[in-house]
């Protein structure tokens, strides 16, 4: 059992859940995306995301549209499509649940 | 002093010095074979890597004529991670029950060219099949000492398998995933083995040993090897040409046919244009609906031979979707049913055999010569062109279309009373016992006699719903003794099997009198040559027509004919039997 497996596989459980929350109040570019996350320390390297927005995208849970910018080639912005907003009120849900149990079980084994 | 490279990263023009350029294309590369097994959305995703990694690239260069190093790319590496971190789990978005497969990488068959003898085809199904070479190799020498198509399919897997060249090919060969850690691995193993190779070089100019005997018939057999495989390369293409011709001009053909046909059959027009065969007419299933299940039956295969064309001219082309070949396959059977049930429904359409028979009395003065003739109505059809073709038309009879056809049987016989008379015998197949019947009855045709003068129909026609049902007349001519016949030209192609004295061959009766006698029919005016009796005999003719000649040998029977465009000049032909 490697640990850094575990971590990395810990994070990436939550991921998709992260980026969906991320989007949850408006719409964002990729860039913007990495750094609400990596800003969180929710990420260690960028790569992960792409295969993992594409993957919400083809999935009917993000969309994309290119919009210009000032300063470069166009960018992709990402929003939540409605079914991405349901998919989020469960994960919400789930987490909060996950959350309780993970804190009581923890607390448990320390007291 | 380092060489630059221009490159459009994303959209953004960069200048890029040579090292820094490979190590971002082997890093591109990487992601790219770490997402393999992600074909949908692969290029997307590179598409998106590639945009970051020029923006970020265009934080850091500021001015355009700053050349992006391979500190740059290090440092974007480092941010965007290394190649297997853009794999993400598959288990975390699958179904659990699947996700035991993404764990183990896939094993792909390839040729390895770093252990061959040949092309490689061996150390490759070993891998494959992960055990050793040497079994795949004894097992090709059973196949083609054994069977002999061993050197043939070897051949093929050969063409069609691609040498596993790059490194994550190789990975793949061996069914290990393509990962960072495993490439470099794998890139060390074979720089030892490079260094032994080189080692075995320096040992092999001391010593002449098994190894340099080995790798010089092995440089032969690469070589050979190397002629080979380009000239089955070309025969391999032109096989590919051959089948993708074939296949587009069968293609074609059946869209052309078939869409014409469903067009005739949908608009219900054309029964003169087009002959289906017989259940295309007596099924529930509408013409076109057939057309096009024919037509599917037929294309499908053939439109995976055509890929299959394609495939072998260039091994680039992207496969198939799977939906699309199982659609294939799916319709496919669908249209094998539809005509298996086709078929089913017609053949019970003709289970039943049904007749209606009637005699009718022939009067004329009995010491005249009965005339008989067969009329074929010139109105309908051209009868003679008629019975080599299908046996039937289609033709309107008094504004109704019928059926005309010329399916007639002409016998003779002896009368048991002092009557002649002639016994019409109609006979349809149905799909019960009492339709068949009621098919046979509604054939008509008919008979008149004049003096003497036996004028029988050459054709019967019968209802157009009633196609297909196999209907045929048997005419039987009773005669009583004594009374004579004199059989028209006509009636050449509807005698069947009419039984005589002296065995005339139906073809030969025509154009004779004949005398009903106590034994059978007797010709009056027949030559020795077409009688056929059964003693031993040798009959010889020549004439204007050529020689004839028939050996009737303990009733064995042959004929030897020389026509009359044989010029025998002045010169003797001597005949040798």
């Amino acid at each position: 059992m490697n640990i850094e497996n575990t971590k990395a596989q810990m994070r990436k459980g939550v991921l998709e859940y992260c980026i969906l929350s991320v989007l949850q109040h408006e719409d964002a570019y990729t860039t913007e995306i990495l750094s609400g996350l990596k800003d969180a320390k929710m990420l260690v390297v960028e790569g992960t995301v792409y295969p993992l927005l594409t993957r919400l995208k083809n999935a009917g849970l993000l969309n994309y549209r290119w919009e210009e910018s000032t300063s470069g080639p166009p960018r992709k912005y990402y929003g939540l499509t409605e079914s991405g907003k349901i998919f989020l009120k469960e994960l919400d849900a789930t987490w909060a649940e996950l959350n309780e149990a993970v804190t009581l079980i923890t607390n448990k084994k320390s007291n | 002093m380092n060489k630059t490279i221009n490159i459009n990263l994303g959209g953004i023009y960069f200048h890029i010095d040579e090292m820094a350029y490979e190590k971002l294309r082997r890093y591109l590369n990487a992601i790219n074979a770490s997402l393999s097994n992600d074909p949908y959305g692969k290029d997307e995703i590179i598409a998106d890597i590639e945009a970051r990694i020029s923006e970020l690239l265009s934080e850091k260069i500021k001015d355009d004529r700053q050349v992006v190093n391979e500190q740059h790319i290090d440092e974007i590496i480092k941010v965007m991670g290394q190649p297997e971190d853009y794999t993400f789990d598959e288990e975390l978005f699958n179904d659990p029950k699947y996700s035991y497969q993404s764990t183990s990488a896939t094993k792909k068959l390839f040729r390895d060219g770093d252990d061959k003898i040949l092309g490689g085809v061996s150390s490759g199904l070993g891998h494959y099949f992960g055990i050793d070479a040497i079994w795949v190799r004894i097992f090709w020498l059973i196949l083609v000492f054994g069977a002999g198509f061993g050197v043939l399919a070897y051949i093929i897997f050969w063409i069609l398998v691609p040498e596993a060249k790059t490194t994550a090919e190789k990975l793949q060969m061996r069914g290990e995933a393509v990962n960072l850690s495993n490439i470099e691995r794998k890139i060390k193993e074979e720089f030892n083995d490079l260094g032994d190779r080189i080692n075995a070089t320096g040992e092999r100019i001391k010593n002449a040993d098994y190894s340099r005997a080995k790798s010089g018939a092995q440089d032969i057999i690469d070589t050979l090897g190397k002629v080979l495989a380009t000239f089955f390369m070309v025969v391999g293409k032109l096989i590919g040409i051959l089948i993708i011709i074939i296949a587009s001009s069968v293609i074609i053909g059946l869209i052309v046919g078939g869409f014409s046909l469903s067009t005739i059959g949908f608009l219900g027009i054309g029964n003169e244009f087009a002959q289906f065969p017989p259940f295309f007419y007596k099924t529930t299933v509408p013409i076109w609906l057939l057309v096009t299940f024919v037509f599917t039956a037929v294309a499908i295969p053939f439109i995976f031979l055509f890929m299959l064309g394609i495939r072998i001219l260039s091994n680039n082309v992207k496969s198939m979707g799977k939906t699309f070949k199982l659609t294939l396959v799916g319709l496919w059977i669908v249209a094998i049913l539809g005509l298996i049930f086709s078929g089913i429904e017609y053949s019970s359409k003709v289970a039943y055999d049904g007749f209606n028979t009637k005699n009718h009395d022939l009067l004329w003065t009995s010491t005249d010569t009965l005339n008989i003739k067969m009329i074929g109505d010139d109105q309908y059809a051209d009868t003679k062109t008629m019975r080599k073709r299908h046996g039937f038309e289609i033709v309107v009879d008094n504004g109704v279309e019928k059926l005309y056809s010329s399916k007639i049987k002409l016998d003779i016989a002896k009368s048991d009373t002092n009557m002649a008379y002639i016994k019409i015998r109609k006979e349809a197949e149905g799909d019960t016992r009492s339709n068949a019947n009621q098919f046979a009855e509604q054939i008509e045709y008919k008979f008149s006699l004049t003096d003497s003068n036996l004028q029988l129909d050459g054709y019967f026609l019968s209802n157009l719903e009633n196609m297909y049902q196999n209907q045929e007349v048997e005419l039987t001519l009773y005669l009583p003794v004594n009374s004579i016949i004199y059989l028209d030209k006509s009636t050449k192609t509807y005698l069947y099997n009419v039984d005589n004295v002296d065995d005339i061959y139906d073809d030969d009766m025509v154009r004779h009198h004949f005398k009903m006698t106590a034994t059978g029919l007797e010709c009056l005016d027949c030559s020795e040559i077409i009688k056929n009796k059964d003693d031993d005999e040798l009959n010889m003719k020549i004439d204007v027509n050529g020689i004839d000649i028939r050996v009737n040998e303990n009733g064995k029977k042959s004929r030897v004919k020389v026509g009359e465009n044989i010029l025998l000049n002045n010169k003797h032909w001597i005949l040798t039997i």
